[in-house]
């Protein structure tokens, strides 16, 4: 019913019109995809760098690493997660294909975060550290990272317009994962014994691979990330395939 | 079901005993009640004729018109589709107030079912039947709700799948514009197109259908010539 070329050009408008939507609805516009992590950053710094008496060698690079990465999974899975029920005006006006909805959600985050990152590299540089050519080694690392992200948005798009109680508990969820994935301290530092949980959310093991990439010029951990793979196929798989069972049955339910 | 004028021929699309169940949402303190909205709905669309549905408010139009589109599907009996692309001519769908009326134009395109070069050949023809070329760079929340229905018209008219279904959207805007573009929905579906249309107005439905389906209560009462099916459902 749908072409896929439909639905290719139905990605590319919605994308540009969302990102254009939300760069005008303020003066600052697109800047505030740069100021945004850089606020979040200072107030943790300040937390954990100042107030705390934490400060690490280059804690700095160290905490935004960190954060510019969770900020990009975190924002396209809580607004994945309403990606369906918040076209509902439109999933009663047209046949769309559910998946193009987590999708443009995705992109339009990936966009953000690709600037945040890019302004990341410039600080990297600026602070001292040497770009070099294992920093490449960040592309594969960040389309891991990406497909476990888009996966994860899949899913809970699929699942939150039949258990609407599921938006609060993704939302509530990721606050906990934010604490839990060594976004402000080093996982392997710490002297516990949940320390094989923690190092198998996705989340660290994108962090931590990106980190020794471009912070210690070291490999990521391609064991670790192959998991992280694995996981984001089977999420991801599901997710579709839910969503494609149940197309027509989403403009009935989702109001 | 009664002689249709285009038996034997292959139907762009056939309803058979179709139904649509709705279910009010589970909570705590309800388990969600079953409705069903269209019980039995039978009938065909050939190929190049306009078909009118008529019935009463709560008959189960609005459904329908959903289930034809293929927004939902029926939860009983079947649906067979010969065509290649069907849509409503939905209004300003898909509209973002901080986009231009150009932009906006090119999205509500695609998304009612476009492609990208098809919407882009039509903006001029868009701009200029919503005598809109003024202004159709500025955002839209400066635009009045007047020009916005126009624009919204305007998209959805110049869309081109093979099956129409109108939904009773005959004329917006201000006297004038309700004129033109009630007159440009009538040449419409005078036309060689396939139209499915549902309208309360009677006379529109004399003047416009080859054939008519009568819904009451979510069944298809009547299927048959256009005079026959009003007369029986005036009745």
């Amino acid at each position: 019913m749908t072409s896929s070329r439909r639905t290719k050009d139905i990605l590319l408008y919605k994308t540009y019109a969302e990102l254009k939507a939300e760069a005008q609805r303020n003066f600052l516009g697109f800047l505030w995809w740069v100021i945004e992590p850089i606020l979040f950053m200072l107030v943790f710094y300040f937390v954990f760098g100042k107030l705390l008496g934490r400060r690490p060698e280059a804690f700095i690079p160290f905490l935004l690493v960190g954060l510019v990465v969770w900020l990009w999974g975190q924002a396209t899975i809580v607004q994945g997660a309403a990606a369906i029920t918040a076209n509902r005006g439109l999933l009663n006006q047209a046949f769309v294909p559910k998946v193009l909805f987590p999708t443009v959600v995705f992109f339009k985050n990936t966009f953000k975060f690709l600037f945040a990152l890019l302004m990341l590299l410039i600080f990297l540089v600026a602070y001292g550290f040497e770009a070099s050519p294992i920093w490449l080694e960040a592309i594969p690392v960040l389309a891991v990272g990406g497909l476990f992200v888009l996966g994860a948005a899949y899913l809970a798009a699929a699942l939150t317009p039949f258990f609407p109680d599921l938006q609060v508990l993704i939302d509530n969820g990721m606050r906990v994962l934010f604490f839990m994935s060594g976004i402000f301290y080093d996982i392997d530092a710490l002297n516990t014994s949940y320390k094989a949980v923690l190092r198998a959310n996705p989340a660290a093991v994108l962090i931590d691979s990106l980190r020794a990439i471009l912070l210690s010029g070291e490999h990521a951990d391609w064991w670790r990330l192959g998991g992280v793979l694995a996981g984001a196929l089977c999420v991801g798989g599901a997710g579709y395939a839910i969503m494609r069972v149940n197309e027509s049955r989403y403009a009935k339910i989702a109001y | 079901m009664p002689r249709s004028p285009t038996e034997g021929r292959r139907p762009l699309l056939s309803l058979a005993s179709a139904g649509v169940c709705y279910r009010s949402r589970r909570t705590l303190r309800s388990a969600g009640a079953l409705h069903w909205a269209l019980s039995n709905v039978s009938f065909e669309v050939m190929r190049g004729e306009t078909v009118g549905i008529v019935g009463r408010n709560g008959s189960g139009k609005t459904t329908l018109m959903k289930v034809l589109a293929g927004i939902i599907e029926p939860d009983r009996g079947k649906i067979e589709r010969n065509h290649s692309s069907i849509s409503m001519l939905s209004l300003q769908v898909g509209f973002l107030p901080q986009l231009s009326g150009r932009e906006n134009a090119l999205l509500s395109s695609v998304l009612l079912g476009e492609d990208r070069m098809a919407a882009k050949r039509n903006l001029e023809a868009i701009v200029q039947f919503a005598g809109l070329e003024d202004c159709i760079d500025d955002p839209l929340a400066t635009y009045s709700s007047g020009m916005r229905a126009r624009l919204g018209f305007s998209v959805a008219y110049h869309t081109t799948p093979e099956l129409l279904l109108i939904d009773e959207v005959l004329g917006v805007g201000d006297q004038d514009f309700r004129q033109k573009s009630t007159a440009a929905i009538k040449q419409l579906i005078k036309s060689d197109r396939t139209v499915v249309l549902v309208s309360h107005n009677l006379p529109t439905i004399r003047e416009l259908c080859d054939r008519a389906v009568w819904i009451e209560d979510g069944e298809s009462r009547m299927v048959g010539p256009t005079k026959e099916v009003v007369e029986a459902y005036v009745k």
